[in-house]
Order: C-alpha cells, then structure tokens, then sequence
C-alpha cells in the first residue's frame, strides 16, 4: 500500500473535504462571489468601471480567497473534530494537497472565471447602451473595455491572494480555535511592525524624512522641494522576486510540514 | 500488538508526566485503562493512535510508529474520543464518505450496530442528542472492523439502556485477532466487560494484569472483623462488616470488584505491586 500519495483515496478526501462541510466551502465560495457582484455594481455606479473592476477583483481573489482558505485546514477548533481529521487513514501529503487544490486552484479558477464572465457582460452592457450615432461613441465606447486578467494590477493581487491564503492556511494549523481572527490580528501586527520599524530605521537615517515604505522607498523634502529615493535595482529585484516567489512558496508549503508534525 | 519501551511523555518539557513507561499488549483482550481525573489516560491513548508523539522512548501499533500517522497504520485502528465528531451529514452521506477510507468496513453490521443501539434517526447527525451521536460513532466505529479501537471514556453521555446495549455489544463483537482498549473513569461500566485491567496514576504503571490474574492473587469479600493488616489492600465499611481487597494464599474464588481493585492499587501502589511482582 502507498502511504504516500495514492490516487483513488486522494479523490475520497477531496470529495469529503467538500461535501463534508458545505457551508464553509460551498457557501463562503458562493457569498463571496454573491458580495463581489453586489460590489460590483455599487462601485461602478460611484467610481466608474476601472474602479469596480479592480476592488472586485481585490475583494473577491484576495479577501474572499482568505476567508475561504481559513476553513480549509480549520478543524482543531475542539478535540473531536482535530482527531478526526488527523486519523483520517490518508497522508499528510494528500491532506496537503487537498488543501492546495481547493485554496490555490479550485477558488481561484471559480473566482476568476465569475469575475471574467461578469466583467464581459457589464461592459458587453454599458457598450449595448451607448448611441451609435453620438459624436462620442467611440471615445465611450473605448473608455470602458473588459478586464485584462494579465495585466500589472491583476498580477498584484495574484500576489496578495497568495500571500494572504498562505497565511491563512499555515495560521490555521497553528492557531486551533479561531483561526482567522488570530491569523488577521498576527498579519496586522507583522505588517504593523514592519511598517513602524521601517518608518524609524528611515527616521534616524534621513533628517528630513517626509514618508517611508517599506522595501520600497523613502520620500525626504530637499528645501521645498521633495525628493524620492528608491532601492538599488539588484536589491529591489531581490525584495521584488522574495514577495511575488519565494513568500508565498514558503507559506504555502509551511502547512505541509505542520500537517506531518501537528499534535493534539 | 502495543509495545511501550521507555515512554517519556510531558505537555511541559520540565514536567513529565510519563516517565520510562513500559507496556507490552497482546491483541486478544479488552483493556480497561484506569485512571483518576488528569492521571493521563486519554494522553496514553492520543500516544497509541498517533496524535501525541512521544518525547523519549518508542510506541509501536500494529508495527507502526503512531507518531508517523500511515495511512496504512491508520485503517487499522479507530480512535473515538470523550467528545464525538459528526457532521452537518445523514447517516448515509456520512457512510458514504466515510467508510471507503477503511477497506474492512462492514455495511451490514453497520447498520446492525445502529440498529442495536437505537440510532434509527434519518435527519443530520449534528441534530442528534450528544448520546445519540456517541452510539452513532461507536457503530460507525464496529463496523470498520479496525484491528484496534481506542474508547476514550465511551459512556459519558449515555443513559442506562443505552450502557447496557454499549456493554453487550462490545462484547459480542470482540474476536481474537482485535484488541478495545477503554479508558475511564466511571469503573462500573467495565464490569464483566473487559478481562485486562491497566492502572496508571502520576503518570505510572501502577497495575497491568489479567481479571484472571487479579483472581487469583486478591480476594474480595465482605469480612465481620478486620483481616491482617500485612494481607489487607484495602477496606471499606459496609453494611455488614467490612468490604475488603487482601492477599489471596489460598487461592480462592471471588469476583473482582474493580472500583475496590482500583482504591486499593493507587491507595496501596507498593503492596500491589509486591503482591503482583511475586510469581508464586
């Protein structure tokens, strides 16, 4: 017998993990689209196309993902039920995977293709709605196109719903009861101090420091004038390919050995 | 098969709360492991299931380190703990998503085991009262056919009835080649049901034997005047005289009480061990 990957009881566990506990996958994949939708149309009445297109996609991929992917690996909020899952006869690796499956590919896939077949039908829309004959029919008409999933915002957010879902799922095999208010309170506090520390490294360092980012820049005023400065191009590109690879990697693959070594 | 060699357990690394514990269990036998509140019964059977790792020593079930959790080690054990799990699910549902994880699973004695023990339901298990969702477990549980189930407290939460359909139904289930192991503390719910006795206290063997051992060695009986103090275990007063557990010389018959037996041993650890110890 395989006790580390065997295809049939692979597919027995990504079915229980799914018909198993409904509403935290089913019904937060379902909530969460139903809000996207519903942000969706508030924001485009107020802000415009561009302004829904990319807080949808923020909200849904990213905070939607992370509220999703907080359930996945949740099951050691009491005794019985952490027992249960751990005892489960399938390997540490096929619970992993499960995980990864319906966190990194299923949610994702659904979101997106949601998202993409509402986006179309919005624009499809508002084009459907402008006059031919205007003056302005092809400056309005071009003003509004669908969203291009590949593009340098889209592929932000990938890297915040990576990074977000990894923390969730690595925090819920370490947080056992509420995982996903103690993980969003750790996150808070890391990015917190991140922030803080950041601001007064650059603080004592520059006299007349106007704001700071972290891994990113610092602004300094020079008389009345401002002036930025940015990272070197070889260290910017090593913070750069930390947060896009090797973070999420690592957040992503932490569960898998908390999973082999999780006691309870 | 248990083997215990040198087990060193502590939730704190300073404080351990088993120290160079060893066991040796044979399938063939339902245990009764006994204990008073936080002597580290349920610790014992997380060790032996997998889901506490030890700190010094080694466990091996079946001829698996627990701690690794194979899948192939897991479908040969069952574990249910003092608070059961169940999902929003039907009993069929959860059959369904269940049992295919255990390559022995009965469906016939399934349903028989619920049958048995009243669980007729046709709604969600979470809807289930607390003991109805237990007998569900301990069906489910039967029916997989592991070579060894872990009861962690198995009849809190059930009522009467239920305590006696759970008793006779372990014991028309049990075969040779399989092994219940049930921690407790409610003594009672044991009687005539398990046939090897383990007692641990502050995180030590205090006791591990046969009910026939114990026979043999130790006498229980209601006396008119106090027995020798060198034979005594243990003395209660009862309506008549005294209800007493002594040394057994003549090897005389009687039926072992375990709430006794178990006073006397973590009252009397030494002796009971001596008495024990002495192969004659």
């Amino acid at each position: 017998m395989n006790n580390t990957f065997n295809i049939k009881r692979f597919a027995l566990l990504v079915k229980k993990a799914i018909v198993e506990r409904p509403l935290q996958t089913i019904g937060v994949m379902v909530l969460s689209l139903l809000l996207s939708f519903i942000l969706y149309v508030v924001i485009k009445r107020i802000f415009g196309f561009g302004a829904a297109q990319n807080l949808t996609l923020v909200w849904g991929l990213a905070g939607g993902g992370c509220f999703f992917s907080s359930f996945v690996f949740a099951h050691f909020s009491s005794n019985a039920s952490g027992s249960s899952y751990l005892l489960l006869p399938a390997s540490w690796l096929e619970k992993w995977l499960c995980g990864i499956l319906m966190v990194g590919f299923m949610y994702p896939l659904i979101f997106l293709l949601c998202f993409h077949v509402m986006d179309l039908a919005f624009v499809a829309q508002y084009h459907h709605s402008l006059d031919p004959t205007s003056v302005f029919y092809r400056q309005q008409y071009e003003s509004v196109y669908p969203y291009d999933l590949n593009d340098f915002i889209a592929r932000n957010v990938y890297c915040l719903f990576l990074i977000l879902a990894g923390s969730m799922l690595t925090g819920s095999l370490y947080f056992n009861k509420i995982p996903f208010i103690k993980t969003s309170i750790a996150l808070c506090i890391l990015v917190f101090l991140l922030f803080g520390l950041n601001w007064l490294i650059a603080a004592t360092l520059f006299d007349h420091m106007k704001d700071a980012a972290p891994f990113d820049h610092v602004t300094v005023a020079v008389g009345k004038e401002e002036g930025t400065l940015i990272l070197p191009t070889g260290v910017e590109s090593f913070f750069h390919y930390s947060f896009v690879y090797a973070i999420p990697t690592i957040l992503w693959t932490l569960p898998l050995g908390r999973l082999r070594e999780k006691e309870f | 098969m248990i083997e215990v060699r040198n087990l060193s357990f502590g939730y704190k690394k300073r404080k351990l709360l088993y120290k160079d514990l060893n066991l040796s269990l044979p399938l063939g036998s339902i245990y009764g492991l006994l204990g008073k509140n936080g002597a580290g019964k349920s610790t014992l059977l997380k060790q032996f299931s997998g889901l506490l790792f030890p700190k010094g020593g080694e466990i091996l079930v079946n001829g698996y380190a627990p701690g690794k959790r194979m899948p192939s080690f897991l479908q040969t054990i069952y574990f249910i703990p003092e608070e059961v799990y169940v999902p929003s699910l039907t009993i069929n549902r959860y059959k369904k998503l269940f049992a295919p994880f255990y390559p022995l699973f009965n469906e016939e004695q399934f349903y028989h085991y619920l049958d048995l023990l009243d669980v007729r339901d046709k709604g969600k298990l979470n809807t289930l009262s607390f003991g109805q969702q237990k007998k569900f477990i301990i069906a489910f549980a039967l029916a997989c056919n592991t070579k060894i189930l872990f009861l962690d407290e198995p009849t809190n939460g059930l009522d009467i009835p239920s305590k006696i359909k759970f008793r006779k139904l372990i014991a028309s289930v049990f075969t040779e080649d399989k092994m219940i192991f049930i921690s407790t503390h409610q003594i009672r719910d044991l009687d005539n049901l398990i046939d090897n006795v383990i007692i641990v206290d502050n995180g030590e063997l205090l006791l591990q034997a046969s009910i026939a051992e114990i026979e043999k060695r130790l006498s229980f009986k209601v006396v008119d005047q106090m027995p020798d103090p060198n034979d005594l275990l243990y003395a209660d007063s009862a309506l008549k005289g005294y209800s007493v557990v002594m040394r057994n010389p003549g090897g005389e018959q009687s039926k072992v009480n375990l709430e006794f037996l178990f006073n006397a041993v973590t009252e009397n650890p030494a002796k009971a061990r001596s008495i024990f110890q002495n192969k004659n």
